[in-house]
């Protein structure tokens, strides 16, 4: 193993200092990553904080394989949803040490309940592609009947039913907000003190009022707080996650993983409560690159965590354009997450 | 429709239009030559010889426009050609203010001023003779699924234009090739989203990111979330640069006040607007390149305007060529999406005998 791969482990266990770590992964992959390198000489950035490290776009992974590591070495590879012609992001892994180690220790960091798990997507198995699924693997140690949605993308809504009967204690519901949505019964009471832990956003219309109605009608269906509803972020390209529970709290990452919102007009840091483009930064992505630019709005927090801010559907772009997109089949992905 | 009446409408429009240059010549000269081009002889009197019968011209009347908020260009537009048949309009607009529009309004007559609102009125659509409508082809064809058979449907979907450029270009091409892609934000269907050069496309490419920064336009603001987007679309652009061979982008610095990409190959490519221009060699199969929006090309800028290249811009599907630096200024008298613009707007009933 890698002596860089401890140290970042070492961190998981026990944050230390951030910022000489990131300049090392970032020193790392620049000299084992020709495609970063060459994109880290054009931008000219003299790198001298964590904050300047260059942020690979999003959108890169779908054109790129950006590894640092040796291609032969690859062993997992997740893939973005990918419905539109310009293909999906691919993230490439020799290892899942420490994607797994950033979802666990990430997981407990927030101190969320490991109650027994129900996974509204489908196994790593029937999914292999999907790094949602390999977290939902993860949490839930790899029990095959915790996941419901079944290979052809069916939810067992029976299965799920008689699972949430027999259990005793509270339970740990996590799924796509798409799944959710998608339930076909409207009333599925969990036993108390459950949580539920949705991910995905809101597919274009990510306003704080759509999330208020989302969670009204889960904390309806399923019988429990809105308070008890978390919202995990992260992506397909990223190690790490964010969460935020409720309506109007922040999302925080974990020590490992941090952000910056870049004003889009001037491409520098936004001044404090100025909507802009999320940069994260996280340590555990060693294996691709560990900045990452994505095209997610948001707003930093006083608390240190951030609002994602969402896109209005009327403020899109809009003009001719629009048909170039439906007709390359290129439409912008407005989604929070782009999983598998 | 009598003679008098069109003079008074076409004296009325040329006032209305006089604070918008960009709408083109619109004095009442040129207007009646227009009506007369499209409409020979049917204003000066009621009954006109047709064949062997006689045939009166009546406007659809009312006719409802609804509008897209891209540009106040073809709002007006179709108001104009509404009034001048002499039709009662209605205008449904845009969630935007197109404040060109109410000021166009403010200075006709009371007789000629549309019913205006933001809010579909459900008679609006029932009484309406004729329906235009400007939008995205799902806008389009929501609406075209609720017209009555008795109805007539004009619809102005999606189009997208763009310029060839054959050889040598001077310092003109260049102002207007700029020009033409910055009017109205590049949001109108008239506006070139990319070049293809046959020639030098990445001299061109310099040239035209030289010309858009020495460009005075009035500071604009876009959303946050446009902004977002242009953001997005230049940096990936920036990594495509960095790692595929040719790329090249040319950007406004620390603003998103314009973007000029220089890009070899010939797959089309999104393009979020707002001053973005993409660059391309002319390829070899320049029509199979041209594919996917074949149905949907609007008007082809050519430079020079000769007869290889207008012939080559017809067969490419255009609906209208003309030279770079003119694709924003369509003649009055300019078939818009194909049609005749005014004669689109009558009815037409024959008299035998009597």
């Amino acid at each position: 193993m890698p002596l860089l791969e401890n140290e970042i482990l070492q961190f998981l266990r026990n944050p230390a200092e951030f910022e000489a770590l990131a300049l090392k992964i970032f020193e790392f992959q620049r000299k084992r990553n020709p495609i970063y390198a060459h994109y880290c000489k054009s931008l000219g950035v003299e790198v001298d904080s964590w904050k300047n490290i260059p942020a690979v776009p999003q959108q890169a992974f779908k054109r790129s394989e950006l590894r640092s590591f040796p291609r032969e070495a690859t062993t997992i590879e997740f893939r973005t949803s990918g419905t539109t012609g310009e293909g999906y992001g691919r993230h490439f892994l020799p290892s899942l040490e420490l994607y797994e180690a950033a979802v666990q220790f990430g997981w407990d960091f927030f101190g969320l309940p490991r109650h027994p798990f129900v996974l509204l997507m489908q196994s790593p198995d029937d999914a292999p592609f999907s790094s949602l699924s390999r977290m939902g693997g993860f949490l839930a140690a790899q029990q095959r009947d915790r996941f419901f949605i079944s290979k052809d993308g069916v939810l067992g809504i029976d299965r799920l039913q008689r699972f949430i009967d027999s259990v005793k204690g509270p339970i740990t519901l996590f799924g796509t907000a798409l799944a959710f949505l998608n339930l076909p019964s409207t009333k599925l009471p969990l036993p108390p003190a459950s949580i539920l832990m949705e991910t995905g956003g809101f597919k274009g219309s990510g306003r704080e009022t759509a999330k208020e109605v989302l969670y009204e009608q889960l904390s309806e269906s399923f019988g429990i707080p809105i308070s008890a509803i978390w919202n995990e972020y992260g992506m397909t390209e990223l190690s790490s996650q964010f969460y935020s529970s409720g309506i109007g709290n922040s999302h925080r990452g974990p020590p490992w993983l941090r952000f910056v919102v870049i004003n889009a007009e001037t491409n520098e840091e936004a001044e404090t409560g100025q909507a802009g483009l999320l940069k994260i930064v996280d340590l555990a992505n060693l294996w691709s690159v560990l900045a990452i630019q994505t095209q997610d709005l948001a707003v930093a927090r006083p608390d240190g965590g951030f609002i994602l801010v969402g896109r209005d559907p009327k403020a899109l772009p809009r003009g001719c354009s629009r048909a170039m997109d439906e007709l390359l089949r290129t439409s912008q992905e407005l989604r929070v997450r782009s999983y598998e | 429709m009598s003679g008098s009446d069109l003079t008074n409408r076409a004296v009325a429009v040329a006032f209305a239009a006089k604070p918008f240059p960009w709408l083109g010549d619109l004095s009442k000269k040129k207007i009646l030559a227009w009506v007369e081009l499209e409409l020979p002889g049917f204003f000066e009197s009621a009954k006109r010889k047709y064949g062997e019968h006689q045939v009166i011209a009546k406007p659809l009347s009312p006719i409802l426009h609804i509008l897209s908020g891209n540009t106040p260009h073809a709002a007006l537009q179709t108001l104009i050609r509404g009034i001048l048949v002499g039709a009662k309009n209605i205008l449904k607009l845009p969630e935007d203010d197109l404040p060109e529009v109410s000021e166009f309004i403010q200075r006709l007559p009371d007789e000629l001023k549309p019913s205006v609102g933001k809010v579909l009125e459900p008679d609006w659509f029932t009484a309406a003779e004729a329906v235009v409508v400007f939008g995205s082809d799902e806008t389009v064809q929501y609406f075209q699924q609720r017209i009555q058979p008795w109805q007539r449907f004009l619809s102005h979907g999606h189009k997208i234009s763009f310029g060839l450029i054959a050889g040598s270009f001077d310092q003109d091409v260049v102002q207007g090739a700029a020009r033409d892609a910055c009017v109205f934000d590049q949001l109108g269907c008239l506006s070139p989203q990319f070049y293809f050069v046959d020639g030098d496309a990445k001299a061109f490419a310099e040239k035209l990111a030289e010309q858009l920064s020495t460009l005075i336009s009035p500071p604009r603001s876009v959303s946050q979330e446009i902004a977002a987007s242009l953001r997005a679309y230049r940096e990936e652009w920036k990594f495509r640069a960095a790692t595929e061979a040719g790329v090249i982008v040319l950007e406004s610095p620390k603003s998103l006040d314009w973007l000029v990409i220089y890009d070899p190959s010939p797959t089309l490519e999104h393009n979020p607007l707002h001053c973005t221009v993409l660059v391309k060699p002319m390829p070899k199969g320049l029509e199979q390149s041209l594919e996917p929006i074949r149905r949907h090309i609007s008007t082809i800028g050519v430079h020079p305007a000769d007869a290889r290249l207008v012939a080559l811009a017809i067969k490419l599907g255009a609906q209208r060529v003309c030279a770079i630096g003119q694709m924003q200024n369509p003649p009055l008298t300019w078939h818009h999406d194909g049609w005749p613009s005014l004669a689109s707007l009558i009815r037409y009933m024959d008299v035998e005998g009597g």
